[in-house]
Parts: C-alpha cells; sequence; structure tokens
C-alpha cells in the first residue's frame, strides 16, 4: 500500500464513522460561550463533493442510504485524484477530503424546491439573464479590463463566499463571537461577516453592498442571520443583488454545524431556494488570502489579451508530461 | 495678564507629550476596565485614531500633497508626532532608502494600490477599528481593505508563514493586551508585474517603511470608557538599528448605529494597476 492510499483509507475510516454525526443527536448539548450564547466558535469547513443542483438522474432521490452515500463518497474521491492535469491536487490540500470534507446523505445541497435544484427564472428575469449574455458575448473572448475577468482572480469579492455557495477549495470559515458580534471569517479572499446581534435594525438601503447587510439573533441554539442591501454588481443565479438572505446556523455535533440558507427575489425567481451545507469542524489556523497582492493571473490574462489581438500570444505553456504531473509528491519522494 | 511665550510653549509642549501617557482624572492608569464575562479587560468595540501618524510618524510641518489637482483637499496636515523616542533611528544606508522610497510613494505605498496595510499602520490609518473579542482569540478589523489581524492568545507558536498582517501571540499583562507579531512580508511577490509591485512596507504615507525583519510589540490598555491607549514598539535590523516606540490613544467610535463599512479598494485602484494592459470598456 503506497503512503497516498494509505492515507486516503485512513480518511475514509473516519469519515464512515462520523456520517451519522450530521444528524441532530437529541441529548446534544451546545456547548455556550461565557456570554451564554451557542457557542459556533472554531475553524470550520463546508467543502463536500455533494453538488449544489441534484444530478439529473437522482431526480426523485433526495437521500442516499448510508452506504451509497459512502460509495458515492469513495467514488468522488478517487475521480479527485485522478484529474492532476494542472495542478497536482493531492499535494495542496486542494481537494476536498484533505481539508475535512464527509459524506453526506443528501444528493444535492439545495434543499428545496423539492427537486432539488434552482428555482426557475421568472419571464422578465430570464430576458434580463439573456440580454446580459448576449451583451457578454458581443465584447468578444478576450477580457478589455480587469472587470472582464470576474472569476476566482477576481479580488475586489469573492461571489461564492455570501449565500454560501461552496468552492472547490479553500471553503473554511474561522468563526469568533462576543456578545454582541458574530464574525464568520471565509478563507478564499478573507471575505468576511461581521454581524451584529444587538436588535438594530438594517442599514439605509441607498448603502449596497456586495456582502449584503446582515443582522443576527439567536433562536433557541440556532444562529439566525437576515442580510439584505445586496450590490447591483452582484449576480447570484441571475438576481442583481435584488436577493434577501436568511441564513440559520445550529451546531448539531462538537465537529458539526448545519447550515441552511433560504433566498428571495421574487424579480428572479417563482419561488424561494433553500440550500442546506454540513459544516465539518477542522483544525486551524486559517491563514491571509491577500488576493489583490498577488494577483499575477489578471496581468497574465490582460497582456496576453493584448498579445493575442496583434496576433503575438506565444505558446501557451503546457504541462509537457502528463504522467508526471499526476505523481504526488509523497511518490516522488519515496522515487528518490 | 498674559501668560509669555515661552510659558505657553512649555504648557503646549507638556499637553503633547503628557497627555498620552497621564490621561484626565477618573481616567489613566487608576481607570479600572470593565470586564467581559471571561474576566478580561473589555476592548470591545469600534476605535480609531484622531491625529496625523497616517501621514508622518515624526514632527512635520504642513506640506502641499503629491497630486496637484488635489489641492487642499490632499495637502499634508501638521502634526507634533507619535514616536516616544525619536528620530526613527534608521541605519545610514537605510534612510537614504526612506529618501528615495518617499520620493516614489504614489508607486511604493501599498496604500495606493488597496495592498493589506499592516502592522502597526492598520491602527492608526484613518479608519475604524473593530475589536471583537473571543475568549482564546481577539479580532481586529479595519474598514480599510477589508484587512484582519488574528490575535493567538496565550500562544507562542510561530508564523506558519509570512504574510502581510504577520502572526500574532496576545497575552495580558495584568490589564494590558501585549501582543507580538512577526511573520511579515516585506513586499511583493517577485514575479508581479512591475505595475503591481511594490519593494517595502510603508509605516506611513512620508514613506518610514520597514521590511520583511519587522518584529512589532503593542500593548494596548483601557484608560477610560472611550479610550485606549496604544503603544507599539517597532524592530527591524534591515532598517533600524534599535526598537523604537510609537503612542497614541485611540478613541472610541460613538455612534449607535457604528459598523463597518464594505470598502472593497481593490475596485478602485484596478484600473491604476491594470489600466496599461487595458483596452476600451469592459466586456
Amino acid at each position: 500500500m503506497t503512503r497516498r492510499s494509505l492515507v486516503v483509507a485512513i480518511l475514509l475510516v473516519c469519515s464512515v464513522l462520523s456520517i451519522v454525526a450530521q444528524e441532530r443527536s437529541s441529548s446534544y448539548k451546545v456547548p455556550r460561550t461565557r456570554d451564554g450564547q451557542p457557542d459556533l466558535q472554531g475553524y470550520w469547513t463546508n467543502l463536500t463533493y455533494t453538488p449544489f443542483e441534484r444530478p439529473k438522474a437522482l431526480a426523485n432521490k433526495p437521500f442516499y442510504t448510508e452506504q451509497e452515500a459512502i460509495e458515492a463518497f469513495n467514488k468522488a474521491v478517487a475521480d479527485a485524484q485522478n484529474q492532476a492535469v494542472h495542478y497536482v491536487n493531492t499535494d495542496f490540500g486542494a481537494t476536498p477530503v484533505q481539508t475535512g470534507a464527509k459524506p453526506n446523505r443528501r444528493t444535492s445541497l439545495v434543499i428545496d424546491p423539492a427537486d432539488g435544484r434552482v428555482p426557475a427564472l421568472t419571464p422578465a428575469a430570464e430576458k434580463r439573464e439573456a440580454a446580459r449574455i448576449a451583451a457578454d458575448r458581443a465584447g468578444g473572448p478576450l477580457a478589455r479590463t480587469w472587470r472582464d475577468d470576474r472569476g476566482t482572480v477576481w479580488c475586489v469579492f469573492h461571489d461564492r463566499a455570501v449565500p454560501s455557495i461552496v468552492a472547490p477549495y479553500g471553503s473554511n470559515y474561522h468563526i469568533v463571537q462576543s456578545k454582541d458580534w458574530i464574525v464568520l471569517t471565509y478563507e478564499w479572499n478573507s471575505e468576511r461577516r461581521i454581524i451584529p446581534l444587538d436588535g438594530r435594525p438594517h442599514g439605509p438601503s441607498s448603502v449596497r453592498t456586495y456582502a449584503g447587510d446582515a443582522r443576527g439573533h439567536w433562536e433557541g441554539d440556532t444562529l439566525v442571520v437576515e442580510a439584505t442591501n445586496f450590490s447591483p454588481k452582484r449576480n447570484f443565479f441571475g438576481s442583481n443583488g435584488t436577493f434577501t438572505l436568511v441564513d440559520r446556523f445550529t451546531r448539531v455535533a462538537d465537529d458539526t454545524i448545519v447550515h441552511t440558507y433560504t433566498v428571495e427575489d421574487p424579480a428572479t425567481w417563482t419561488r424561494p431556494l433553500t440550500v442546506e451545507l454540513p459544516m465539518h469542524g477542522i483544525k486551524g489556523p486559517m491563514l491571509e488570502y491577500a488576493c489583490n497582492e498577488n494577483n499575477e493571473d489578471i496581468f497574465t490574462t490582460l497582456r496576453n489579451a493584448r498579445l493575442e489581438e496583434q496576433g503575438k500570444l506565444p505558446p501557451p505553456d503546457r504541462v509537457k508530461n502528463v504522467d508526471d504531473a499526476k505523481t504526488t509528491v509523497l511518490e516522488r519522494e519515496e522515487k528518490k | 495678564m498674559g501668560v509669555g511665550n515661552w510659558q505657553l510653549g512649555v504648557v503646549v509642549l507638556a499637553a503633547a507629550v503628557l497627555v498620552p501617557v497621564f490621561p484626565r482624572p477618573g481616567e489613566g492608569q487608576a481607570y479600572r476596565a470593565p470586564r467581559t464575562a471571561a474576566g478580561q479587560p473589555d476592548l470591545n468595540g469600534f476605535w480609531q485614531a484622531l491625529n496625523t501618524a497616517q501621514w508622518d510618524l515624526e514632527a512635520h510641518e504642513a506640506a502641499p500633497g503629491p497630486v496637484l489637482q488635489l489641492g487642499a483637499a490632499y495637502a499634508v496636515p501638521p502634526g507634533q508626532g507619535v514616536v516616544m523616542d525619536g528620530p526613527i533611528p534608521y541605519r545610514a544606508d537605510a534612510l537614504a532608502m526612506k529618501k528615495k522610497y518617499a520620493a516614489d510613494a504614489l508607486r511604493e505605498d501599498a496604500e495606493i494600490k488597496c495592498y493589506l496595510p499592516g502592522v502597526p499602520r492598520m491602527m492608526y490609518m484613518p479608519y475604524p477599528v473593530q475589536i471583537v473579542q473571543g475568549d482564546s482569540t481577539i479580532m481586529m478589523m479595519s474598514e480599510f481593505a477589508s484587512a484582519i489581524r488574528t490575535i493567538y492568545m496565550n500562544g507562542n507558536d510561530p508564523p506558519p508563514a509570512d504574510t502581510w498582517m504577520g502572526w500574532s501571540n496576545g497575552k495580558w499583562d495584568g490589564d494590558t493586551l501585549v501582543i507580538d507579531s512577526k511573520g511579515f512580508m516585506g513586499g511583493t511577490i517577485s514575479a508581479l508585474d512591475g505595475e503591481g509591485t511594490i519593494h517595502v512596507r510603508f509605516l506611513d504615507r512620508a514613506g518610514n517603511y520597514h521590511t520583511d525583519g519587522l518584529h512589532v510589540v503593542e500593548r494596548i490598555r483601557r484608560t477610560g470608557p472611550d479610550h485606549l491607549l496604544y503603544q507599539a514598539t517597532i524592530e527591524d535590523p534591515n532598517v533600524y538599528t534599535r526598537p523604537w516606540t510609537i503612542s497614541m490613544p485611540l478613541y472610541r467610535r460613538l455612534e449607535p448605529n457604528m459598523q463597518l463599512g464594505e470598502f472593497k479598494c481593490e475596485e478602485f485602484v484596478g484600473d491604476l494597476i491594470f489600466g496599461k494592459y487595458q483596452k476600451g470598456p469592459a466586456r
């Protein structure tokens, strides 16, 4: 057995033992902070292999059996090991299983609508989205300004942070509480939600932000966060910041928080959308992301776009040997 | 009967020197800060410097700003300085570099490019700092560039990697929070395009700077309901001949609806940094 497969085997055994913990045991007593509030502090990940929307093949199957969940998880882990072309996923904690993802009996993160998929756009929203996509395509394939590269190298705001859409890696949280505030820092782009718990009203609707204006309160053991005033520069599945978001965080075990959220926007969807994300305890710390300070990608993208326009783009720097790229640092060390 | 100029001078000087050290009656050494539920002095809240340290840590006269069109709006206001044992003890070669960096501030200053402000600069920029005090971790967050400091209480771990905001271990020395920070980045990674590169980290807009040799020890104590005394001892053998210390009060932002706004300044500097590779409107 190679060291890598040993590591994976150990992770799988741990996963089998912990799958049950996602369901809340009625006897679990949520630990309290010294202020007497439910204690959500620590480091958590919502990394998962469960797809956001339910695959069509599983249309009428919202839940796996426990055995099926473990099999689906193992298959996803194995698939992730086998697709290293550019990144060597096994080396850098870049696959969810390395960070702490666990099997999930749900077949999709979307739990409402019942088909596990984002609700249909209203006719007006459909028109709006079609116009936006057409305008985007009309501009051609090449980035003109930094604003065109609204992907993972866009340092202004990480669109997956709020509302939470699990990122492929780095989808980790650090939570710190005081009596009147709770801070959720998200690893990717070091996005942060600093949420008051003191019952204050929302800020003026003329001040709209990427992360939204969040207000929190406790309902029993659950932290409820209501957010509004999102920026019109957001696009969340077709909604341009006109959505409202209600997050609910409940600690159901020492190492698990169940996070559900509901997004509503009558101007965009025919009905609300609800998502459930298990958050698993992980070992800290979580370091700063410093996206802007290291943003080599935008320089490369824009520089190459200009060169391509002039027919001067040098041949891409491709991985020369795919098999070599697939070997891990551990295996390379073993060969030495 | 009026006071003579020299007498007034003494009073002003005494006030300037003594106010941060000996606050008003009812505050200062005798003041006992309210406690958190964990029994620690309560530093929770929004704090902000009200001085010209951001312009120049050392005493300085008023001066025109670096951008002609901004006129008086971006002119340098005068200040008495916040360095306790100044002038800043530069090595001779480092002082020459300071003058060079100062002349090239529009290009070298991380603030211009919306890079993370580092320590201690984050604490006296003209933006509020929110402290959220957990039991084992204290968060200090600036409005500027969404900068975050995580203070690990009672930890002695060395920095796992160099970062822009450094690695901070904290402990209580009586009522004073003592934070030891190291593991700082000195500049941008070398591969970054020249437009994005900076070579050192500025401590203020005047070009006072540090490198990755920085080590900061901060002492923060609540001296009244609405004041913190903030002191930072700054050490960097690449730049200074000895450690030196800044001292200033930080003031509580009292607005009942106070919260950190979203100041995603990356959005305001994209055209500045990437402009030379851009073309026409966004796609």
